[in-house]
């Protein structure tokens, strides 16, 4: 018994309170020596790989795959040595999540319908009659099974039953009288199905005209859909399930675009300088930093000029950063994330290429750890790769600010001996009014501009 | 235009395909009736009262009144539909299904696939059905269910006397048996029915009732009953789809998950026991067809596996009615 040890869900930085599963990489009664993968565990901002820190018998799995688990959650049972499927289950009965999970449990309860407030929930009376799945889903949300109304046989309580009891109630009709009376009788001399029928009504088409493909010879929706020329209600949606990291990402973007004031500041940058120096370099050395890396470079910089910027918001407090830790956006086939590049203003440009080369590589194989992607100051998203000539970006919260970065163009300019072609830039700034002001803003544009259009001084 | 009971319209019917076909021969018990009685032989014209005056318009060698032996009907019209003939044949109460179910199901549903389609056997088998004139449990059932799981036989449960003619002059002038259910409870429905020559094709549903928050399938006496729930849920402003299925086999599939599609909540109303039944049948279909549309469980309300049962409040419990179904239409809605 006492060899008995819980495999529970790790916390990776301050904000993570759940995670999922994504995948076991063991099955149920596999051994695992030290240092082999065991599962794969997303959070709202990466999935990590989970390694064996002992060698090991998984004994039991208990966490289902894709579901997801507040921090200190029972995930499995391990084992060094032969114990009994009965001491394994009363392990996990006497199993108590500490901490975080606890408190998960009772915002859940907060949040849910029919709940106890009681902490001894956790235990559901024996007597009652629920099924495996119910009583496991009742624990979780800690619903009162007692006031669950069963609709299984013999009023067993099912998994459906706890499902429900842990949502909102929902309308029913709108209480007023409505019309039923079909619209489509007058078409009932027609071989057509009601679908059809009532497409024809809604876009008037002749249904005498309709050629029919349907089932014995009738006119189908199809039919009345390709005559009036219009797709079919519902034809080919794919419902894809957000991920944790989607749902994070629109919680968090929400949330800025909704409570954040901004305001965005734009102007163009010239670039001849800064690619002429780029030119030169790759004709020595045969090899140069990419225009991004120097633009990253030029960022921090004018971050430690202009240091009102390099701040986040939180609440009251302004927090200004000594350092410029750089979020830079990074698309990944999950999702974005912005892994951050810390004292960005003391690494030569050439390092800060070689730093973010692999930072990119891991975040868009879901490799970043949770340090690699909290502490930002300021972020940079440059969609010119794609084209994009201008854009606004989202401020990433807590920051101050984002630095939105478009595809250089060549475009005719004015110079004091005439018109040439110059190859220019947008920079779009969006700044939290709450904590920058237009002037302070408008500065950092203004000194960014200036290192970019001198790159000797990068 | 004109206004009829369904009892009138499958009457005019038989007789307006009669005089059209002479070929049409009709058989069952006492359709002429009165053979051998003061009366004459026309005294009682079946007990179901479609059948008067056919004898005197069309004599004995095509208004057959048979002994009382349900295989002997089914079995003299599928030999004489194999010889050449068309015939409509009659069973007084669909429990008798039971009798002649090796005519049934061996015999007139083989045979034009067995004879590679050299053979066909166009017979019309006019079946009594359903419960709710306390007739007790081996004179009420609704065998639909039963026979609509039999491969070659077309079965159709007209629900108004505009579908009775429609849909019986359809299955007089096909080529296939065709399970012609005419409900005990229905035979007074009045209606319009259009003049003259009016056919409703096999697999077409139709429409009674229509609104997007929930889709009610259902067939036969069981669609004024739905109709009804539905009127009286549209008070309270939910509003239903209603569909008349018309005809089991062949099922309009396409009916039901156009509206499931719409409304994401299915609620089917059978007369028959739930099990291996219609509402299971569609249940699976729309379960297997439409289940990303579905908002909720499907809802499925039924006779109880039960006989039926003969004292009147009982077989009332025992039949789906307005208030079983509003109820399977709300909880539908209200899930979450």
């Amino acid at each position: 018994m006492s060899t008995l040890r819980a495999f529970t869900m790790p916390k990776w930085g301050i904000e993570m309170t759940e995670g999922t599963i994504s995948e076991w990489s063991i099955n149920q009664g596999d051994w695992v020596s030290q240092g082999q993968m065991i599962a794969l565990i997303e959070s709202d901002k990466i999935v990590n790989e989970v390694q064996a820190e002992f060698e090991t018998r998984f004994v039991r799995l208990i966490a289902v795959a894709g579901e997801s688990y507040p921090v200190g959650a029972l995930l499995a049972v391990m084992a060094g040595d032969e114990v009994t499927a009965a001491e394994v289950d009363s392990f996990i009965t006497a199993f108590r999540p500490a901490g975080a999970a606890a408190e998960a449990v009772a915002q859940a309860a907060g949040a849910a319908h029919a709940v106890a407030s009681s902490p001894h929930m956790l235990e559901l009376p024996r007597d009652i009659d629920i099924s495996p799945q119910a009583r496991r889903r009742a624990l979780d949300l800690s619903i009162d099974v007692r006031a669950v109304t069963g609709s299984g046989r013999r009023g067993r309580i099912t998994l459906q039953d706890i499902e429900l009891a842990s949502r909102p109630a929902y309308a029913v009709g709108g209480g007023a009288p409505v019309s039923i009376t079909p619209t489509t009788a007058a078409l009932d001399v027609f071989y057509a199905s009601p679908g059809a029928k009532r497409l024809a009504v809604v876009h008037h088409v002749d249904l005498a005209k309709v050629r029919a493909t349907g089932p014995r010879g009738r006119i189908s929706r199809a039919d009345v859909a390709r005559e009036a020329g219009v797709p079919l209600r519902g034809a080919a949606v794919e419902v894809i399930r957000m991920s944790p990291m989607r749902k994070a990402i629109a919680r968090q973007l929400t949330l800025a675009k909704s409570t954040i004031p901004h305001y965005y500041l734009r102007r163009q940058v010239q670039l001849d300088a800064l690619q002429e120096l780029r030119a030169g370099l790759k004709q020595r050395n045969g090899a140069a930093p990419g225009l991004n890396d120097y633009l990253l470079r030029a960022t921090a910089l004018a971050l430690c000029e202009v240091p009102d910027v390099n701040i986040q918001v939180h609440g009251d407090e302004i927090h200004r950063f000594p350092d410029a830790n750089i979020s830079v956006a990074v698309a990944t086939d999950r999702g974005l994330i912005t892994p951050v590049l810390r004292a960005a203003q003391r690494k030569p440009v050439e390092m800060l290429a070689a730093e973010l080369r692999p930072l990119i590589e891991r975040a868009r194989a879901g490799r970043l750890r949770a340090d690699e992607v909290e502490g930002g100051s300021f972020t940079v998203s440059n969609l010119g790769m794609f084209g994009v000539e201008q854009f606004d970006a989202i401020i990433n919260p807590p920051q101050g600010a984002i630095l939105a970065i478009g595809a250089a163009r060549r475009r005719p300019d004015e110079r004091e001996d005439g018109v040439g072609f110059g190859s220019f830039s947008w920079l779009s700034v969006s700044c939290d009014h709450r904590a920058i002001d237009g002037a302070v803003g408008g500065r950092f544009l203004a000194a960014l501009c200036e290192l970019i259009e001198s790159p000797q001084r990068l | 235009m004109a206004k009829m009971t369904i009892r009138e319209a499958i009457s005019r019917t038989i007789r307006e395909e009669m005089e059209r076909d002479p070929n049409l021969i009709i058989l069952g018990e006492d359709i002429v009736g009165g053979h051998g009685t003061a009366g004459g032989p026309e005294a009682i014209g079946g007990i179901w009262g479609m059948t008067s005056g056919l004898y005197s318009a069309f004599g004995a060698k095509r208004v057959i009144d048979t002994p009382i032996s349900e295989s002997c009907i089914v079995g003299a019209a599928a030999g004489a539909a194999l010889a050449g003939k068309r015939a409509i044949a009659e069973l007084m109460f669909a429990d008798f299904v039971g009798v002649c179910l090796d005519q049934i199901y061996n015999q007139i549903a083989k045979f034009r696939y067995m004879f590679g389609g050299r053979s066909t056997c166009p017979v019309t088998l006019r079946i009594a059905y359903g419960a709710g004139l306390n007739c007790a449990a081996q004179h009420s059932q609704a065998v639909y269910s039963l026979l609509t799981s039999i491969p070659g036989l077309k079965v159709v449960m007209p629900t108004t006397p505009a579908d009775a003619k429609g849909l019986l002059t359809t299955a007089i002038r096909g080529d296939d048996p065709v399970m012609f259910f005419e409900h005990k409870m229905l035979y007074g429905e009045t209606g319009e029915v259009p003049d003259g020559e009016y056919l409703v094709p096999f697999g077409h549903a139709r429409l009674v009732r229509e609104g997007g928050d929930a889709t009610v399938v259902t067939c036969g006496a069981m669609v004024g009953a739905a109709a009804a729930t539905a009127d009286q849920l549209a008070a309270d402003g939910i509003a239903c789809d209603v569909l008349d299925l018309r005809t089991t086999s062949p099922l309009d599939e396409e009916a039901i998950l156009d509206s499931v599609e719409a409304t994401g909540r299915l609620i089917v109303v059978d007369e028959s026991p739930p099990r291996c039944s219609l509402a299971t049948d569609i249940a699976a279909l729309v379960a297997n067809k439409a289940f990303s549309s579905l908002k909720a469980p499907i809802e499925l309300v039924t006779a109880p596996h039960s006989p039926v049962p003969f004292a009147r409040e009982l077989e009332r419990a025992y039949l789906p009615s307005p208030a079983t179904i509003g109820s399977a239409v709300r909880k539908a809605l209200a899930y979450r």
